[in-house]
């Protein structure tokens, strides 16, 4: 009898094919039908932030050996044809058309394409197309540019509010009421994805109006429904396959410039064309998280209770592509309880790069500043600062007064402090020194919004030989969705996850969950429960009605599916031994549509870090010593896969808080440490061993049923809530916080280096 | 990349033979190859020497002889250097990546060039890479730019940390040319970038690197090479220390003090040594030893940090060195 692989350390069912090199990603597919034809561009940026191109020379690149042609803004729309892309689409493309106007709208975006034979020839003649310009100053201070109201959230709530108790005036009033008042202002520069893949693209016509697009994408869906309206085609003629990708963060959610480019070229020379961006492009051409500005402010009792919470903010919209930046979303206006609330996201337009979410995309910024100046009051009123988020613990949400869904995050704090050895600490800063070393230590809350996204739809198909293939055009970032899609069916079909064959990253399978907001498991696993239970109904309907079935005749409810296998009147079948008998191959179902939202509540996802790090007495360097995380996410799908998410997701607070930031240059809108010698991600040497707990308490409120969910099938749709960026949440204000327990400095600039605290050591 | 000819050489004569400021020696690749793929060097002719007998490790009475071609690995690795020579280990096995030090000569180490990230974006102006175009680092981003040695010209910093233990250390650098051969001391090795930073050594366009003596000194065998970086690993230094010390009692009786991260070229501190040499080893020696280590140093906007990062390197090395007695 198979045992349910749900909640078990599983491993991925592709990890042999990433390990040994066998998994194609999107720059490896060879289109083996037309490899002898395959062409390969490469992109040439521009070296100014704003302004128009007037001259661009491609001469030099054409005589170049190898090359088949040279596009060049602006670019005949005749030659390179591209269209807008208005409607749903629209949100998940760049706005800008690239190389159809002279127009430069920010440092390193493509002006020119070369395509050749081979990719070292287009990279070679790329570099020899000059371009001059005449050049506008640059919009790149957030400070001195106009600021605008950021417009609504990410979930579509205002970015604005003031939310007053009765008979108080104002949130300034508030405050002054307050007897303990702290006030922080916190600054970050730009932060990148760097996912480990480049951004490659594979563009193979199949025919004049038909495509095939080999990229890696979050949202499959929006991605295929872009390039078709860029192209000018039918939205059924473009068809993305995004098998394998090598991280998303955010960066894959959009139709950047460079797939539309290749796939238009390749239409115009009759040839499979393939684009590899350099990691230096994928600095400019694909996203980063906005540099912000944050103000803080808590009034609170001496008790530290709180009595009024104001988070401000102030970050990029760039002239192109801009994400929302609404730091205080999910963070100030969600954790605690608090009868004054007031949150505000001003936005300034510059020319830069266009920006987009990156894991945690406002909850990551904004907790490190609420969080930090969680520690700053707790500092102020003398509270523990685990106490002090015990005192303020919401039960109903401080912007909206709705009821959670479930919430343990008290349990967090709980497991947390005790595995860390939380009650051993000095609350007094510089009190553990140990040879050059200080140490401390600091811990924070992690919070993150868990809506549920419909309109998905999954498809299980059971076959004659007692196997099963699950289809759903969701995306695999890396994250193990594509064995969460063989683990949910596994279940819900009650066979041995062996059998089971996951089809995931191909918008020709019925349309998948996005990868994108932490969203893809808690979305897809009810789609895969539901088509399981539509199958097997089909499976009973096809028993009772078909020649060659024992039941033929029998009425379908007095059948009973269990673990694979058909009971009724005596008698047992397997599903594949019953399609064999009635002559059939497979019988495939997809889910039904519905899985509302439950009103009258909201979804997140909790956690709460413990951290300790040792700082040198000397030279100011932080080193993480200890991490504990203790997660409220929700049942498990995969122990070992959500372990990982969360390692990784504490991976990028180190990042966030000690080493990540690209410089912007004012005077010329350059990103200055655009490359991966210049802009540090965390290496091994970094990382200490991070302890991860989840409390795996499932939701019992998470979603409606799909379809008349008359008939239940494995364990419903399991409670299983995200927890692919509750990782990243907060883990840099733990860190912060240990670094001033450890020296009494309180660095709110990150990330945290040397030079920022050598002058107080 | 732009195209080039390739010609592998099996001696020295035969690779200096039509040697010319066009031409680029190749032994591991990891500067030469990186920036010729940023197109920042362009040689029109690539002699790979990685045949030639450049060779060995050997140490004797005037002192450790490295050939130009053993790998920063091997060197880091070998038990002579480890005991007699700890700080030069402790500065290869903190210097790139296991990946890079496996290939990486020590030739090429000393001659590799600045991480200024001006210098490899071709499309910034840099007088080192294009003497006269300007130097975009003077008002950009140079939280990693040096402090001492700079120019209104450059303000590039020296990358190797290698060089800074062989500097205190007194180390000559073996040339050889069609001409000959000679050796120069690895401190004068170096030139400051004055107005002419694409110049960055006195080594002609037609001679080689064949190998480095380190002069015997009994107590460069107490030493340390302390490196202060953002990243625990894989990372050039903020600024670093290679602090040697002979200390008979209390008293110390020779001292070499050298600094990386902040020079233009490996930067020898011989005032701090003076400072150092007679006065007991203890702290308020170290600190007051350090007090002008980086006098005339010219902080840009991102990097004014430096001169007093220095002076903490500088006694955490003194300190840890003597702790470690």
């Amino acid at each position: 009898m198979p045992r349910s692989p749900v909640g078990r350390e599983i491993d991925r069912v592709d990890g042999r094919l990433k390990v040994t090199g066998a998994a194609e990603y999107s720059g490896d597919y060879r289109a083996p039908e037309r490899a002898a034809d395959l062409a390969h561009a490469h992109l040439v940026t521009s070296t100014i932030a704003r302004g128009t191109i007037t001259r661009i020379d491609t001469a030099a690149a054409l005589a170049s050996p190898g090359v088949l042609r040279v596009y060049a803004a602006p670019e005949p729309i005749e030659r390179l044809a591209l269209y807008g892309v208005t409607g749903q689409a629209a949100g998940f493309t760049e706005p800008y058309i690239p190389l159809q106007t002279a127009a430069v709208h920010f440092y390193g975006q493509a002006i020119a394409m070369v395509v050749a034979e081979t990719p070292e020839q287009a990279r070679d003649a790329a570099a020899l197309v000059t371009a001059t310009y005449a050049a506008e100053p640059p919009r790149t201070s957030i400070a001195d540019e106009p600021h605008v109201p950021a417009g609504p959230t990410i979930s579509g709530s205002p970015s604005s509010l003031n939310i007053l108790a009765p008979g108080v005036e104002s949130i300034d009033a508030a405050l002054a009421a307050s007897d303990v008042v702290v006030e922080a202002e916190f600054h970050q520069n730009v932060q990148h994805h760097v996912g480990m893949e480049p951004h490659a693209v594979l563009a193979v016509w199949e025919e004049p109006d038909r495509v095939t697009i080999y990229a890696g994408a979050q949202i499959p869906a929006a991605y295929a429904l872009g390039m078709a309206q860029r192209l000018g085609l039918l939205p059924q003629n473009v068809r993305l396959i995004t098998k394998y990708v090598g991280g998303g963060f955010g960066a894959r959610v959009v139709l950047w410039s460079d797939t539309p480019l290749a796939a238009a070229a390749a239409r115009e020379l009759g040839r499979p064309v393939r684009l590899v961006l350099t990691r230096e492009q994928m600095f400019t051409l694909t996203g980063h998280r906005s540099h912000l500005t944050q103000t803080v402010r808590l009034g609170a009792s001496r008790r530290g209770v709180l009595n009024a919470v104001s988070h401000r903010s102030l970050a990029e919209r760039p002239s192109t592509m801009s994400f929302t930046m609404t730091p205080a979303h999910s963070t100030s206006d969600a954790l605690y309880s608090t009868p004054n609330l007031h949150v505000d996201a001003q936005l300034a337009v510059l020319d830069i790069p266009g920006s987009r979410a990156m894991r945690g995309p406002n909850e990551a910024p904004g907790s490190f500043a609420l969080e930090t100046a969680m520690d700053e009051l707790a500092i102020a009123t003398g509270v523990d600062p685990v106490a002090l988020r015990l005192r303020n613990y919401a039960t109903t949400s401080p912007s909206s007064g709705l009821p959670w869904s479930s919430k343990h995050l008290d349990e967090c704090y709980r497991v947390g402090a005790e595995r860390f050895g939380w009650s051993t600490r000095s609350a007094t800063p510089r009190a553990r020194v140990d040879g050059q070393w200080l140490y401390g230590t600091g811990m924070a809350t992690a919070i993150y919004p868990a809506a549920r996204r419909t309109g998905f739809a999954a498809r299980v198909q059971l076959r004659n030989d007692d196997t099963a293939v699950v289809s759903t055009a969701t995306s695999d970032l890396g994250t193990g969705a594509t064995t969460m899609v063989a683990i949910s069916g596994a279940d819900a079909l009650g066979i041995p996850l062996a059998r089971v064959t996951p089809e995931i990253g191909d918008t020709y399978l019925p349309p998948g969950a996005p990868a994108v907001g932490s969203s893809g498991t808690h979305a897809t696993v009810p789609l895969v429960v539901d088509a399981a239970r539509n199958v097997i109904a089909e499976l009973k309907r096809l028993a009772v009605t078909r020649d060659g079935s024992p039941w033929q005749g029998a009425a379908a409810e007095d059948l009973r599916y269990e673990r694979g296998i058909l009971h009724g009147g005596g008698r047992s079948m397997t599903f594949g031994r019953l399609l064999t008998a009635i002559g059939s191959r497979g019988v495939d179902m997809e889910s039904s549509p519905g899985g509302d939202p439950i009103p009258g509540v909201i979804h997140h996802s909790f956690g709460a870090h413990f951290c300790e790090v040792r700082v040198n007495r000397f030279t100011g360097e932080t080193r993480v010593t200890r991490f504990t995380t203790v997660a409220d996410v929700g049942r498990v799908i995969n122990a070992k896969a959500a372990r990982s998410q969360l390692v990784g997701g504490v991976i990028f607070g180190i990042g966030h808080a000690l080493l990540e930031e690209n410089h912007l240059e004012l005077r010329t809108g350059r990103l200055a440490n655009s490359t991966l010698a210049d802009y540090l991600v965390p290496v091994n040497a970094d990382v200490p061993d991070i302890d991860v707990v989840m409390l795996d308490r499932p939701d019992p409120r998470l979603t409606g049923p799909l379809g008349d969910g008359s008939e239940d099938v494995g364990t419903g749709s399991l409670g299983a809530r995200g927890l692919g960026e509750i990782g990243t949440v907060a883990s840099a204000a733990a860190i912060g916080n240990a670094v001033y327990n450890a020296t009494g400095i309180r660095v709110r600039d990150v990330p945290i280096t040397p030079d920022k605290l050598i002058e107080h050591l | 990349m732009r195209p080039y000819t390739f010609a592998q050489a099996r001696s020295v004569r035969e690779a200096l033979r039509g040697a010319g400021s066009d031409t680029a020696f190749l032994a591991g690749g990891t500067t030469l190859v990186d920036l010729m793929k940023l197109e920042v060097m362009t040689p029109e002719r690539v002699v790979d020497i990685n045949r030639l007998p450049l060779d060995g490790i050997t140490l004797d009475r005037k002192g450790l002889h490295i050939g130009a071609l053993e790998r920063m690995s091997d060197v880091a690795a070998d038990p002579a250097v480890r005991e007699n020579y700890p700080m030069v280990a402790q500065a290869l096995e903190l210097s790139a990546s296991a990946q890079l030090r496996n290939m990486a000569s020590i030739g090429g180490n000393l001659l590799q060039r600045t991480r200024c990230g001006y210098f490899r974006d071709v499309s910034t102006p840099c007088n080192k890479r294009e003497p006269g175009s300007g130097c975009s680092a003077l008002e950009g981003v140079n939280r990693g730019h040096a402090v001492l040695g700079t120019s209104d010209d450059c303000i590039a910093s020296h990358p190797s940390d290698l060089a800074v233990p062989l500097v205190a250390l007194s180390t000559v650098v073996h040339l050889a040319s069609a001409r000959g051969t000679r050796s120069v001391p690895l401190d004068t090795f170096y030139t400051l970038p004055g107005s002419t930073p694409d110049v960055e050594n006195v080594l002609r366009p037609n001679e080689l690197i064949t190998g480095i003596t380190v002069p015997r000194s009994p107590w460069a065998a107490h030493s340390l090479y302390v490196k202060v970086r953002d990243r625990q690993s894989y990372e050039f230094a903020l600024t670093s220390a290679a602090v040697a010390l002979e200390v008979r009692g209390r008293t110390i009786t020779n001292a070499r003090v050298a600094a990386g991260g902040v020079g233009t070229r490996p930067w020898r501190l011989t005032a701090v040594e003076r400072a150092l040499t007679g006065r007991p080893a203890t702290s308020a020696t170290f600190e007051a030893a350090v007090v002008r280590a980086a006098d005339g140093a010219q902080p840009r906007e991102h990097n004014a940090f430096k001169p007093a990062l220095l002076r903490r390197t500088l006694v955490r090395a003194l300190t840890e060195l003597q702790e470690s007695r």
